[in-house]
């Protein structure tokens, strides 16, 4: 088991290094830099501000960006000498500072909350939230429709439930968001346009937007793997040796039927996470999809290539979990792993 | 006595039989946008500009029949641009799809096929771009690439095309390489070897046809993807509209449309609801038909 996990993460840590390059170079080839954004945005203009070549050439030094491009990614990603003392990059954890937020460290921007407030107000706490949210509602919704739906298999229920689900499959979010937006927001409305975050009910829309399609997901799962072990030998043998429906339903149906559950559970959550960039930024929520694509839009290089790296690793570790889990759960995909490769 | 062997019914459901009237319509919109639109989607005048859906009659404002679907803030038809946005769209998915699809099944043979040091590399290739974020990758990708192309309408929807070609191939590349390695366990493509066919016609002849049936599901799975791709990043500000330097005014596309319908919500609403609503229809008939390719091919 350590040699497995071991082996996973030196492969995440290849994976990782092979997310940086690419995106560090991509971002370079991106026509103007940081500063050329940063002086014509209209709203530097605004507040005054005039660069002249002196204070360029001195912003140009504190991010390295007068750099060759070579030393810039070493720079990042092992560290630089920075004013005679030596600075560790990315592998110590330094995610470096944000070049259109002022220099702020960007895990100071994404970790900590605003003043006497805790980690799930932070940036990154609300995304986090929001995903848990939208995770516990398509479970909360979308097994008990599957074992519904397995109960009552071949029903003029279970037919409805199955016609319902599939439109909810094919619904993309962000189609639904804007349909959610047009016709509960701005005809009927019944939720805010521009939600008020600090509601808690507010959150239900975007999180239910989020969560319509794995909801639909899961029950469809559920329903259709509770319905192959209904008709297994082992369930008979235990409806025969006499224990209660319920007894039955629970021990002998359940437990055999969550592992492909938890199989899916995986993709559901990369899924939900993907998706954020697409919720957040229609509902200008403050969370890292948002973050991301302003990031973007400014090319503010740190900040795209550490939140990057927080969504390839979050990727990364939800899969890991889930082959741990599943083999835990599950004994004999060791075994049947441990014959075909000894 | 003459027996027969009993006949399978090629049975087609109806949902699949109406997911293609659906298809059809657009296709034929596609083709005949000038002639159904009844203005030039082009047209701005101030006189007219802003104009509600026609049923709109109030104190405020006032819709005409002449605009049905009302007018944007510089006096252009929506229903003229939405048709002519069909046209973006319908030819997003006919060039998107097959270069993408290509891409996918060419990685993924190579790397089901070569196995060893080759399909490492390559499987290391795709779990790198797997775990980017995807949309946010194609919004990087078309800034870099778009002002390298002259500025007229169809190089944005190139740069889009480009964008999510290098995205969206992994997937299918990873269904094409598992199902190779499958095959290459089977009886008929030991026996192939041993005859001494050549790399290609193995390839042509006994590989490809079965991976077909998986490249057709995926077919049915991305073409709505690339279109809900257009109007996403048209909601978000980047894609075809400013792909360009004058494009925001001759480009028509749904993600257009959008960007014009988010801020005009509650004064035309019209603008966000007529494509979202063909949006949900396209990948509502897109995914009947990959439910019924699935269930034809995996009986």
């Amino acid at each position: 088991m350590l040699q497995f996990i071991l082996k996973k993460v030196l492969r995440v840590l290849l994976v990782l290094f092979g997310v940086v390059l690419v995106v560090f170079l991509l971002l370079h080839l991106i026509p103007g830099n940081p500063l050329s954004n940063y002086t014509s945005n209209a709203q530097k203009a605004m507040v005054n501000y005039v660069a002249d070549e002196a204070i360029l050439r001195q912003i140009n030094q504190r991010y390295g960006l007068d750099l060759p491009l070579w030393r810039q990614f070493t720079r990042y990603l092992i560290g630089d000498r920075i004013d005679g003392k030596f600075v560790c990059g990315v592998i110590c954890g330094n995610l470096g500072p944000s070049i259109s937020q002022r220099g702020r460290p960007i895990e100071d921007i994404l970790f900590t909350p605003p003043l006497g407030k805790n980690f799930w107000h932070s940036q990154f706490g609300y995304s986090i939230r929001l995903v848990l949210l939208s995770g516990l509602m398509a479970i909360a919704l979308g097994v008990p429709l599957g074992i519904l739906g397995a109960k009552y298999y071949l029903s003029p229920y279970s037919r409805i439930q199955s016609v319902f689900l599939a439109a909810l499959i094919s619904i993309p979010n962000f189609v639904l968001g804007l349909l959610a937006i047009i016709f509960l927001a701005s005809w009927l409305d019944i939720v805010k346009v521009i939600p008020d975050w600090k509601i808690q009910s507010d959150w239900l829309l975007p999180a239910f937007v989020l969560a319509a399609m794995p909801m639909a997901n899961v029950a469809r799962v559920m329903q259709t793997t509770m319905v192959n072990t209904q008709n297994m030998d082992y369930v008979r043998t235990a409806r025969a040796k006499g224990l209660s429906e319920r007894q039955v339903r629970l021990v002998h149906i359940m437990r055999n039927a969550i592992v492909p559950f938890i199989a899916y559970l995986g993709p559901t959550l990369v899924e939900l996470f993907g998706g954020l960039f697409i919720v957040e930024n229609l509902y200008g929520f403050p969370g890292f999809g948002r973050q991301y694509w302003l990031a973007v839009t400014v090319l503010d290089y740190p900040m795209v290539l550490g939140l990057t790296i927080f969504y390839a690793a979050g990727i990364a570790l939800i899969n890991i979990l889930v082959e741990v889990a599943s083999e835990l759960l599950d004994p004999r995909l060791t075994q049947a792993k441990e014959q075909v490769a000894p | 006595m003459k027996t027969t062997l009993p006949q399978k019914k090629a049975k087609t459901s109806k949902a699949y039989v109406f997911a293609l009237v659906i298809i059809a319509l657009f296709v034929l919109v596609a083709i005949f946008a000038r002639q159904l639109a009844p203005h030039d989607p082009n047209a701005r005048s101030f006189k007219i500009s802003a104009l509600p859906p026609m049923w709109v009659h109030n104190d405020y404002m006032m819709g005409t029949a002449d605009h049905p679907l009302g007018t944007d803030r510089y006096g252009r038809d929506i229903l003229s641009r939405y048709l002519f946005g069909v046209r973006t769209a319908v030819l997003l998915a006919f060039c998107a799809i097959p270069a993408t699809a290509l891409l996918g099944i060419l990685v993924g043979m190579i790397s089901g096929y070569l196995g060893g040091r080759t399909d490492r590399f390559l499987v290391l290739l795709m779990d790198i771009v797997q775990s980017l974020p995807g949309i946010m990758f194609v919004v990087i990708i078309i800034l870099i690439l778009r002002n390298r192309f002259p500025p007229v309408w169809f190089s944005g929807c190139l740069t889009l095309i480009i964008g999510f070609s290098v995205v969206s191939w992994v997937g299918l590349a990873r269904m094409v390489r598992a199902q190779v390695f499958q095959l290459k366990n089977e009886l008929f493509f030991e026996a192939a070897v041993s005859l001494g066919a050549t790399r290609w016609r193995i390839i042509t002849r006994h590989l490809f046809p079965n991976i077909a049936h998986l490249v057709l599901v995926w077919i049915a799975n991305n073409v709505p993807a690339i279109i809900l791709l257009e109007g996403i990043l048209g909601y978000i500000g980047v894609s075809l509209v400013s792909a360009g330097i004058d494009n925001e005014f001759t480009v028509m596309s749904w993600g257009g449309l959008f960007y014009t319908g988010r801020s005009t919500l509650s004064s035309n609403p019209m603008i966000l609801l007529v494509p979202a609503a063909s949006l949900l229809l396209l990948s509502m008939s897109f995914v009947l038909i990959g439910d019924h390719y699935h269930r034809k091919f995996s009986r």
